[in-house]
C-alpha cells in the first residue's frame, strides 16, 4: 500500500494492486500490540491501526485493489496471471513492485528428535489464531526462539490466561529487539534461557512435553544439563524468511543470505522494470521502515517508466567483516543511496565504514548493535560520485 | 540500588543504567535523549503499559476486534484488564477509536477498539 500511496502521490495513474488476503494489510492485522508508527506518524499504533491510515489513503486516492486474488505466475516480461473466485486473469505490466512480505521458518521445528503430536505451533500461526481466529491454543507453553513474534506471543499468552513457562534461545543472544524482551518478557517474569534449546519432544496425541538443554560454545548440549520440562503447547519463533517463489519462477536471482532478490539502489531486481520492497526483500523489525523503503523505491519506479533509470557504472557493493548483509547489493547510479545492514553479533561502541579500496568514503559511529536491529545509512550522491568500488565492513 | 533498564520510548532501545534511591534518580548513564529519564523515573516510581488485545464480537466480519486501553496504565493492571476482556463481548459493528468499554476496575480505564468491523447478517464471516 506504501509503494501504491507513492506511485500515486508521483503521478501514475494506472496501478493495481494484487492482495492473496480477505483485506488489506497484510500482517499488521494480526499484530494487535502497539508500538508501530513511532517514526512515521510519531505515535504508537497498533498494527490494525497503522495498517488503515494506509488503506484510507488507498481508498481516497482510488487506487483499485483486489482482494482474495493470488498471483500465480509472474514472467519477466512482466505478465502476471491472477487467480479469484471469478477466474484466471492476466494482465501485463510497465512495471511490477514484488511486497509479497515473508513467511515463518520451520526448520527449528523439523530438527527436533521425539514424537510429533499436535500443540507445536509457529508463533506467527498462534497470533494469527489467537488473534484473528478466536482461537487459544493452550495452557502451558514453552517458546522455543526469540524473535520478535515469540516475545510478543509471550505476553499475549499471558494476557490470555495461559502460563509461559519460559523462551529458549540457542544464540547467546537474543534475536528480538530489547524493548519486546523487556514489556513481553520482564514485564512478567517469563524467564529468557540464552544458550538453550529444544532437544526432544514427548506427547501422545497431544505434546505433553519437551526436554530443554544447555548449549556449549560449540553449539553442542552439555552433558547433565538436560531437562524435562511439562506443557502443551510449543511456539516456533525461529525466524523468517522473504517469500520469493513468485521471484524465483521468474528468474529473479536471490541473495542467499537476505533471502530476498538481489537488488540496486533503487530496489530494481536482476529483471529491468521489476522492484522489491518491505519483507519480501528483507526481513525488517519496524514496520515504519517497510514503508520508508516502499517510498524510496518508488522513485527508482518512475525514474524507470520515464526512461531515466540508466546505468552508469555498475558496481558491486562488497561486504566486509562484521557484516551479515548489505541491501543494495549492486549499484547503477551514483544517486543518493539509503543501505540497510544487519550485523553478525551484538556489539558496542562499532564504526561502519564505507570505503573505495583505501579511501573512506563516509564513517558511522554505532553505540550499540544488535543483529536483531536493521541499520539504515544514507550516502549522498556527491559522496558517492565517482567511485569505481565500495566496500562496506563494521569494526 | 542499580538497574539496567531499556528504554522502550522509541526504537533507539538505549540501554539505560541507573543509580537510585526509592524514586530518586542519583546517577543515569546511556539515555539519549531527556525522554529516556522520564522513562527510568516513570518505571521506578509508577510503571505504565498500553494494553492491547481483542475482545469477541457478535455479527462481525471478523470474531474479534482488536483493543487497546487509550492511555497507558499502571503495569500491575494488564493481567485483570485481559481478564475482563477474555469475558467481554461487543455488538458490530465497531469504528476504530470506538470506545468499547468504560471506566474498567473502576480505575477510569478505557478501552477503544483499534479496527473497524463490518456488521454482517449471516454468519459468514471473512475468517470461517
Ligand atoms: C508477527 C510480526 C510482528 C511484528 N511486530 C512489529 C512491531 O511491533 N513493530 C513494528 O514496527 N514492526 C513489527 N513487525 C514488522 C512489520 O510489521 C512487518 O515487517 C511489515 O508489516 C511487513 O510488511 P510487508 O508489506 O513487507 O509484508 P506483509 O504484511 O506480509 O504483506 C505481504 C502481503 O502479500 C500478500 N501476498 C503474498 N504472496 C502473494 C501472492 N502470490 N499473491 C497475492 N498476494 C500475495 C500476503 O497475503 C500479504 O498480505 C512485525 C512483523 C511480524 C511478522
Ligand atoms: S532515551 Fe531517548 S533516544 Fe533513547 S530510547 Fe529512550 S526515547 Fe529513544
Amino acid at each position: 500500500m506504501a509503494a501504491a500511496v507513492a506511485c500515486r502521490q508521483k503521478g501514475i495513474e494506472d496501478i493495481l494492486l494484487i492482495e492473496r488476503g480477505a483485506y488489506l494489510g497484510g500482517i499488521l492485522n494480526q499484530c494487535i500490540h502497539d508500538g508501530f508508527g513511532l517514526e512515521k506518524f510519531h505515535a504508537s499504533l497498533t498494527g490494525p491501526e497503522y495498517a488503515q491510515r494506509y488503506i484510507e489513503q488507498v481508498i481516497e486516492k482510488d487506487i483499485p485493489f483486489l482482494l482474495n486474488s493470488t498471483v500465480l505466475n509472474l514472467t519477466p516480461q512482466k505478465e502476471v496471471i491472477v487467480i479469484n473466485d471469478k477466474g484466471l486473469h492476466h494482465y501485463k505490466a510497465k512495471t511490477i513492485i514484488l511486497a509479497m512480505g515473508c513467511r515463518e521458518r520451520t526448520r527449528g521445528a523439523i530438527g527436533i528428535p521425539g514424537a510429533r503430536p499436535s500443540g507445536i505451533y509457529t508463533a506467527g500461526v498462534a497470533q494469527e489464531l489467537i488473534n484473528l481466529k478466536n482461537y487459544m491454543i493452550g495452557k502451558k507453553v514453552v517458546i522455543l526462539g526469540s524473535g520478535d513474534i515469540g516475545l510478543i506471543m509471550a505476553r499475549r499468552l499471558i494476557l490470555e490466561g495461559a502460563e509461559v513457562l519460559m523462551v529458549a534461545e540457542k544464540l547467546p543472544y537474543s534475536s528480538g529487539l530489547p524493548r519486546n524482551i523487556n514489556q513481553c518478557l520482564y514485564d512478567f517474569d517469563i524467564p529468557l534461557l540464552l544458550s538453550h534449546t529444544a532437544v526432544d519432544i514427548k506427547g501422545n496425541g497431544r505434546l505433553s512435553g519437551v526436554t530443554i538443554a544447555q548449549l556449549g560454545k560449540r553449539g553442542g548440549v552439555i552433558p547433565g544439563t538436560k531437562r524435562r520440562i511439562a506443557c502443551d503447547t510449543l511456539l516456533l519463533s525461529v525466524g523468517l524468511i522473504p517469500e520469493n517463489e513468485l521471484s524465483r519462477q521468474a528468474g529473479i536471482i536471490l541473495d542467499p543470505v537476505t533471502g530476498g532478490p538481489q537488488v540496486d539502489e533503487r530496489g530494481q531486481t536482476s529483471i529491468p522494470g521489476i522492484f522489491a520492497c518491505g519483507n519480501v526483500l528483507q526481513v525488517h523489525d519496524i514496520v515504519d521502515n517497510v514503508s520508508l523503503e516502499a517510498e524510496y523505491i518508488v522513485e527508482g519506479v518512475v525514474e524507470y517508466l520515464e526512461g531515466r533509470l540508466t546505468k552508469e557504472r555498475e558496481i558491486k557493493v562488497e561486504l566486509g567483516e562484521g557484516l551479515r548483509y548489505v541491501v543494495p547489493q549492486r549499484l547503477i547510479s551514483r544517486k543518493d543511496t539509503i543501505f540497510s545492514f544487519r550485523v553478525n553479533q551484538p556489539g558496542q561502541h562499532k564504526v561502519l565504514l564505507f570505503e573505495e579500496g583505501r579511501r573512506l568514503i563516509k564513517k558511522k559511529s554505532l553505540r550499540r548493535v544488535n543483529p536483531a536491529e536493521m541499520v539504515r545509512v544514507k550516502l549522498s550522491s556527491l559522496e558517492l560520485e565517482g567511485i569505481k568500488r565500495l566496500k562496506v565492513r563494521l569494526v | 540500588m542499580h538497574r539496567e533498564f531499556i528504554c522502550i520510548v522509541c526504537p533507539n532501545s538505549c540501554h539505560i543504567s541507573v543509580e537510585y534511591e526509592g524514586t530518586n534518580i542519583k546517577d543515569i548513564k546511556g539515555d539519549q535523549c531527556p525522554k529516556g529519564r522520564d522513562y527510568v523515573k516513570n518505571e521506578i516510581t509508577n510503571p505504565l503499559r498500553v494494553f492491547t488485545g481483542s475482545v469477541l464480537v457478535e455479527n462481525g466480519d471478523f470474531p474479534l476486534v482488536s483493543v487497546k486501553t487509550s492511555s497507558p496504565i499502571p503495569k500491575q493492571y494488564l493481567k485483570k484488564v485481559g481478564e475482563i476482556t477474555r469475558q467481554m463481548k461487543v455488538e458490530a459493528p465497531v469504528e476504530l477509536g470506538q470506545i468499547v468499554a468504560r471506566n474498567l476496575l473502576n480505575k477510569k480505564i478505557d478501552l477503544i477498539a483499534t479496527r473497524k468491523i463490518k456488521k454482517i447478517n449471516k454468519k459468514n464471516s471473512l475468517l470461517s
